[in-house]
């Protein structure tokens, strides 16, 4: 039974379709992410779907209900984290979860949120003084205190440092673990691979590829990249007979196989080993990521 | 309830974190009250030097002079006819009187003339002193002849105490405090809507409503505490005393607080950025506070600035505290002040309500 159910949906601001007709489901326990560059919709469609906007037309249904229809039941039931951290400049941040929790039915524990987002330590201290990462850690605890059964979070990440990134993938993987839906928004292919139980790469409005990340990835790249040092197999056509072997590139003491049945292939190479007595050395399978995708399908990188 | 309750607490505590703000609330018409009060402070008392001149040294001559000391507001100056003519002269007397010998002789039935010297070109402060002179001379005959006059006036003055300008400038300056917390006030709320605030909490199931409600609510009690700051500061350092009932001085506090905090929404629905709202409530503030007759009375400004006077709210904000405060007498009927200031405040709901904008 799907959390939320989206179909065909649309909003334009003038000419500029901003969503343009986008369907989708989530289901509760997974992690959806919508994937995609600055400006290709994704905020105006979380928006929508908490009923902070209107749409022109589709259908929305979030836990039953449609957010343009009963705004205050959707609220009551998720949590929300918008893309720019905004809340009263003079308040700590302990005051801040307190107050944002007297806003639900069934709120979380205040000091069990502040412990999730490692902001305990921050926890008097006043909202303004918070550095960028500290304040998305907030904006999430706000989110989060909700305790509601999806948590929207858009672009959770942006502008934070690697560590906090790390921190924060914890979180999200919490929120999944206690049986909540996540959606989120995301530029960063790493995070939408690291998190995503199903993703939608979006652009210009449309979903252009969706499924699981590694199955997404797998469906458009058939081949992995098998890389190892071996000097002694520089220009040996005996490499290109390898069963599933596309291609043979080698650079230096590096060999590169381009190889659709990596296990195939490993196999018949340590026959090779054996035969020759040069064994390869260093072996690595390469897989291709969602940003080799994204550039696949749209011949753009994803952040330009 | 506790919703509300919290979300005021948090506004609270907001406002009160925010020094920059509050100085200019509370601590800036606090020191405009001292500041106005210590430079109006030193001309407000009236004072009056008299000299007298007693050409004998008997009781009835004495008995003059100590009458006219007995003159709250009459500084006696004694001395010989030539020094205290001088001293007219050279201004530091208003009034000089000079006894004749011949008083002493008034019971044998002989009148006597007191010869007043005064000031020709200080008639005004003249008139008052010798109307006095005059009033205390024939006291003093009657006393001697032991007659009663048949006609006598009885005065009694309808304020309680003469009106100092200290009296005058301390309704004024918290009608303006009053207008500077509901103008400038309400674009806090501005600032939360370009820091994007205010959608961050629309994603909440907080009725947005409640958010202004709880705002207003702490402006309003802010006033209050403003008021009482402002009375007691002006009781203990000037002494003033309120005389007006409480429960007036509080509702019109109330009705001038909720007027200027609805105009200052209305304003802010016009203001595209904070900064931009300030200035369009300086253009509006700044005419107000000058010709509102908050320093000083507005009978005093001239003829053609006065339809400004009467369309300004102020106006009838300062003019019913004053009355309610110190028992000024109104300028204007308090029907009209409360017709202009509610329908101000009506109008200014709706237009704000039409004009509002969450982002």
């Amino acid at each position: 039974m799907p959390c939320i159910k989206v179909k065909d949906l649309r909003k334009s601001y003038g000419s500029l379709r901003a969503v343009d007709g986008i369907s989708f489901e989530v289901r509760p326990g997974e992690i959806y992410g919508l994937l995609g560059p600055n400006g290709a919709g994704k905020t105006t469609t979380i928006e929508m779907l908490v009923g902070l906007r209107t749409r022109d037309s589709g259908t929305v249904d979030v836990l039953g209900h449609d957010p343009q229809v009963s705004p205050e039941k959707v609220k009551m039931e998720v949590g929300v984290q918008l893309q720019s951290p905004a809340v009263f400049p003079r308040l700590t941040v302990l005051e801040l979860v307190n107050l944002f929790a007297t806003f639900y039915r069934d709120p979380l524990p205040v000091d069990d949120v502040i412990e999730m987002v490692g902001l305990t330590e921050k926890r008097n201290v006043q909202s303004r003084k918070l550095s960028g990462g500290q304040m998305h850690r907030l904006a999430i605890a706000l989110a989060i205190v909700s305790n509601g059964r999806v948590i929207f979070l858009d672009e959770p990440t942006t502008g934070l440092d690697p560590q906090a990134r790390r921190n924060l993938w914890e979180v999200i993987l919490e929120l999944k673990k206690s049986g909540k839906a996540v959606f989120l928004t995301t530029h960063y292919m790493d995070e939408a691979e690291r998190l995503c139980d199903w993703v939608a790469i979006v652009d210009q409005g449309r979903i252009i590829a969706e499924g699981h990340p590694q199955s997404l990835i797998d469906e458009h790249f058939k081949e992995r990249a098998l890389e190892f040092e071996q000097p002694a197999y520089i220009n040996d056509k005996r490499l290109e007979k390898l069963s599933g072997v596309n291609k043979v590139i080698t650079n230096g003491e590096m060999v590169t196989l381009y190889t659709e049945t990596v296990s195939q292939t490993i196999a018949d190479l340590f026959e090779l080993a054996k035969e020759t007595g040069h064994p390869a050395n260093d072996i690595a399978v390469r897989r291709s990521t969602l940003e080799d995708l994204f550039l696949k399908l749209t011949g753009r990188r994803i952040r330009e | 309830m506790k919703m509300f309750l919290k979300l005021f607490t948090a506004q609270a505590k907001e406002l009160l974190r925010d020094r920059m703000s509050l100085f200019w609330y509370i601590a800036f018409p606090v020191i405009f009250i001292l500041i106005f009060g210590a430079i109006f402070s030193d001309v407000g008392d009236i004072n009056f030097d008299v000299g007298i001149v007693t050409e004998s040294q008997g009781p009835i001559a004495e008995g003059i002079a100590q009458a006219f000391e007995a003159v709250e507001s009459f500084t006696i100056h004694k001395g010989s006819r030539e020094e205290e003519l001088e001293a007219l002269r050279s201004g530091d007397r208003s009034v000089v009187l000079v006894v004749p010998a011949a008083v002493e002789q008034v019971f044998m039935g002989q009148p006597a003339k007191v010869e007043v010297f005064y000031d020709k070109g200080q008639e005004q402060t003249t008139s008052i002193v010798l109307s006095v002179v005059d009033q205390l001379l024939e006291e003093i005959e009657q006393q001697l002849t032991g007659k009663t006059r048949l006609l006598t006036t009885d005065q009694k003055a309808v304020t309680a105490e003469h009106l100092r300008d200290i009296d005058f400038l301390l309704p004024g300056i918290l009608a303006m405090a009053i207008m500077q917390l509901g103008l400038f006030g309400s674009f806090n709320i501005v600032s939360l809507r370009e820091k994007k605030v205010l959608k961050s909490m629309g994603a909440t199931p907080l009725p947005r409503i409640m958010l202004l409600g709880t705002e207003i609510l702490v402006r309003v009690l802010l006033s209050l505490f403003q008021t009482l700051l402002i009375i007691i500061i002006g009781r203990l350092v000037f002494d003033v005393h309120i005389t007006g009932p409480w429960y007036q001085v509080i509702g019109t506090v109330l009705l001038g607080s909720v007027t200027f905090i609805s105009l200052g929404y209305l304003l802010s629905s016009f203001a595209k950025s904070e900064e931009s709202g300030i200035g369009l409530v300086q253009l509006v503030q700044f005419p107000m506070m000058f010709f509102a007759g908050i320093f000083f009375p507005t009978e005093l400004m001239p003829d053609f600035l006065q339809p400004l006077v009467k369309i300004i709210p102020l106006t009838y904000l300062g003019d019913l505290l004053r009355n309610a405060m110190v028992s000024m007498p109104l300028a204007y009927p308090v029907v009209t002040s409360l017709l202009i200031l509610g329908g101000l405040t009506i109008g200014s709901v709706i237009g704000a309500a039409l004009l509002w904008r969450w982002e």
